[in-house]
């Protein structure tokens, strides 16, 4: 072979593969398929509802070559499959779903490799699909270690109990996964505090009986409680406060919702304003954000690149020392 | 020989104590970008208004219509955060027997209480830093009392006697096809959130075939002061974000050389930004790094329509900033002048 033929070849070649301008200028059509678009359902045993996931895709998408396309699974398996058969239909580029049925999810990405799309998962599971997905044992192995790490500077030596409450049952948003790890985390760190969990199943109005009733039989002890989601932890620390044992108790949560940072002008529990709350810190679990997460992955994925299996959420504990830095306030109202 | 140990370790402690004090403070040329006006310029971009370009500026002057871009100053308006605005009328001489001399004098004045970043306001560069770096890299902790700044007041600002040019962002929008409005505006505004990009800036700027000069005033119209004017009905709704400049827009802008960015929204970038982590960056861009002021709140849709009727985006700025001495910023009146 010749250097002109070489040559060639290599020109040849390189017309078949779109250049990066080529790339950029090229916009997708991405669908979202958001587990549920009802007012008031919240997800993953936190305080966040579907209509958040769907505003953090809508802010994310304006940096991407992308025009998103959104489909509701409304909690229901009939209706995951049938919007993936409607994306179908469509061409979409890529589809990302977000649904936590297997046998529908199995469904679906048989549907979609026979149309040649390709499917990204969130939060659970799609056969052949990349995950990004919240970790829920992460999020309280760091709600564990905050609460113990607390203790272990302000309560050196005196009896403590540790609470785990909260939907602390609800299987089905992986909650205890989050409880048999801040569990662990406790025994490990604080083998001689007692533990315990209380099931509200997923009714803050039920914090103040169960954790009323429980303090009560704990006159002399410090109390550590790990939330499960902001608003038990917003409901506990009423219950301490109605106990007068606001001194003795210390509580970390998860989610990091609105209903505990809140916006400019909100009463807000976690605010560098409010250093000596009781509530010392929320393991975020930025769902208001997966957009901005997912999306990278989808452009990658859209191009061609290799993107890992699974992805986990940055899960962090957000603090008044740290919340203006993860979730700076613009909404001045 | 223990006493010289002794004083060597008294030094040695004063030293490292006085360490770590300066230590707290940042090394603000790490943080900063220096001026390109020298290491004392506490002006900023007025000195671009040099009196070439306030002359070249004049010829704008072509019918002497007026037009004007401030909205009026009124107790109610939509207000950033915790910000308030109260105005008290003193009258007393209007009562019997109150008013003086034979000519029976009578007067009134006010008294009001208002923070200075309200309405249609100039950001000074006082306004916003990186942790304690401002402009010019000035460590601002040093550079504080309780009443005011005693560096990068408003009194350090020159004129801003130079070409305004108007950016229709809602026309650039519309021919783009890429328009989204919201409801509540009763003339077409841009949905909070919108990103108005370097492009698009570029694309308003075609539509009245204008290239920026140095030492140009850009005001962008994006119709979310709609919601401003029908206060208080629609407050809330007008301070939860608003479309605006993103970063790359607002870099552009540095590379034109301009001296002030101003919209009809409380903010002048995109609300909410483009990362969340983020706080207010393109203000970072502007005001911090390149001395760039910040025009908010301004009245942009009686410009735009007289932009659309003339044909012509480019008008004279009539805007004075009150010196205010150790000043982060001030409401301010602003006439187009065609």
């Amino acid at each position: 072979m010749t250097w002109a033929a070489i040559l060639i070849a290599a020109l040849v070649a390189a017309s078949l593969v779109p250049s990066r301008s080529a790339f950029a200028q090229r916009r997708w059509v991405v669908a979202f398929a958001n587990a549920t678009e009802q007012p008031g359902v919240t997800l993953e045993g936190t305080g966040f509802t579907g209509a958040e996931v769907h505003g953090s895709f809508d802010l994310a998408v304006r940096q991407y070559p992308i025009d998103l396309v959104f489909y509701d699974n409304q909690r229901d398996d009939m209706r995951a499959v049938a919007n993936a058969e409607a994306a179908i239909a469509r061409k979409v580029d890529l589809y990302i779903q977000y649904h936590r049925g297997a046998a529908a999810n199995a469904t679906v990405a048989q549907k979609l490799k026979a149309a040649g799309i390709p499917v990204l998962a969130v939060n659970y599971p799609v056969p052949g699909a990349p995950l990004y997905s919240v970790d829920n044992t992460a999020a309280g192995r760091l709600a564990g270690e905050a609460l113990a790490e607390f203790a272990a500077r302000s309560w050196a030596g005196q009896p403590m109990v540790a609470v785990v409450i909260g939907r602390v049952s609800d299987a089905a948003d992986r909650v205890p996964e989050r409880v048999q790890s801040v569990t662990e985390t406790l025994r490990k760190r604080l083998p001689a505090a007692r533990l315990t969990t209380l099931d509200t199943q997923g009714n803050p109005a039920q914090v103040a009986t169960l954790l009323g009733g429980f303090l009560v039989g704990q006159p002399s002890r410090k109390i550590l409680i790990a939330a499960t989601d902001d608003a038990t932890a917003l409901a506990a620390k009423a219950a301490v406060e109605a106990a007068g044992r606001l001194r003795d108790s210390a509580i970390v949560s998860h989610g990091v919702d609105r209903s505990i940072h809140g916006g400019a002008n909100d009463r807000k529990e976690i605010d560098p304003s409010n250093r000596a709350s009781i509530v010392i810190g929320s393991v975020a679990f930025y769902l208001d954000r997966v957009g901005y997460e997912v999306l990278p992955l989808a452009q990658r994925m859209l191009r061609g690149e290799p993107v890992p299996a699974l992805t986990a959420t940055p899960h962090k504990l957000v603090t008044a020392a740290n919340v203006f830095i993860e979730y700076p306030p613009y909404d001045m109202n | 020989m223990i006493r010289k140990a002794l004083v060597a370790s008294a030094v040695l402690l004063l030293v490292l104590s006085i360490g770590s004090v300066a230590s707290a403070q940042s090394d603000c040329s790490k943080i900063v970008p220096a001026s390109p006006w020298g290491p004392n310029d506490q002006t900023g971009a007025t000195n671009r208004v040099t009196a070439a370009v306030t002359k070249a500026a004049a010829a704008e002057i072509q019918t002497g219509k007026v037009t004007t871009m401030s909205y009026p100053l009124v107790d109610g308006v939509p207000l950033f955060g915790s910000r308030f605005t109260k105005t008290i009328l003193t009258a007393t001489s209007l009562a019997p027997g109150g008013s003086y001399g034979e000519n029976e004098l009578t007067y009134m004045e006010d008294t009001w209480l208002s923070q200075s970043h309200v309405g249609t306001h100039l950001d000074g560069m006082g306004h916003i830093g990186r942790k304690d770096c401002y402009y010019n890299q000035i460590a601002m902790g040093k550079f504080i009392n309780q009443n005011n700044m005693t560096k990068l007041g408003l009194e350090h600002l020159k004129s801003f006697a130079t070409r305004g040019v108007l950016i229709d962002a809602v026309k650039v929008f519309q021919a783009a096809n890429k328009f989204k409005g919201n409801s509540a505006c009763k003339k077409p505004c841009l949905e909070k959130g919108t990103v108005i990009t370097a492009a698009d800036l570029q694309a308003g700027l075609r539509m009245y075939n204008v290239t920026l000069r140095e030492g140009d005033i850009v005001m962008i119209h994006t119709g979310w002061g709609d919601l401003f004017e029908q206060f208080p009905a629609q407050n809330a709704l007008y301070n939860s974000g608003a479309p605006g400049i993103g970063k790359d827009a607002a870099n552009w802008l540095v590379s034109q050389k301009v001296v002030a960015v101003g919209t009809d929204t409380w903010v002048v970038e995109v609300i909410p930004g483009e990362n969340p982590k983020e706080a207010f960056m393109v203000h970072n861009i502007l005001l911090t790094d390149n001395g760039i002021h910040i025009i908010e709140n301004v009245r942009t849709d009686l410009m735009a329509a007289e932009a659309a009727s003339t044909k012509r985006a480019t008008f004279f700025v009539n805007m004075t900033v009150p010196k205010g001495v150790g000043m982060t910023g001030n409401f301010v009146g602003i006439d187009g002048i065609q």
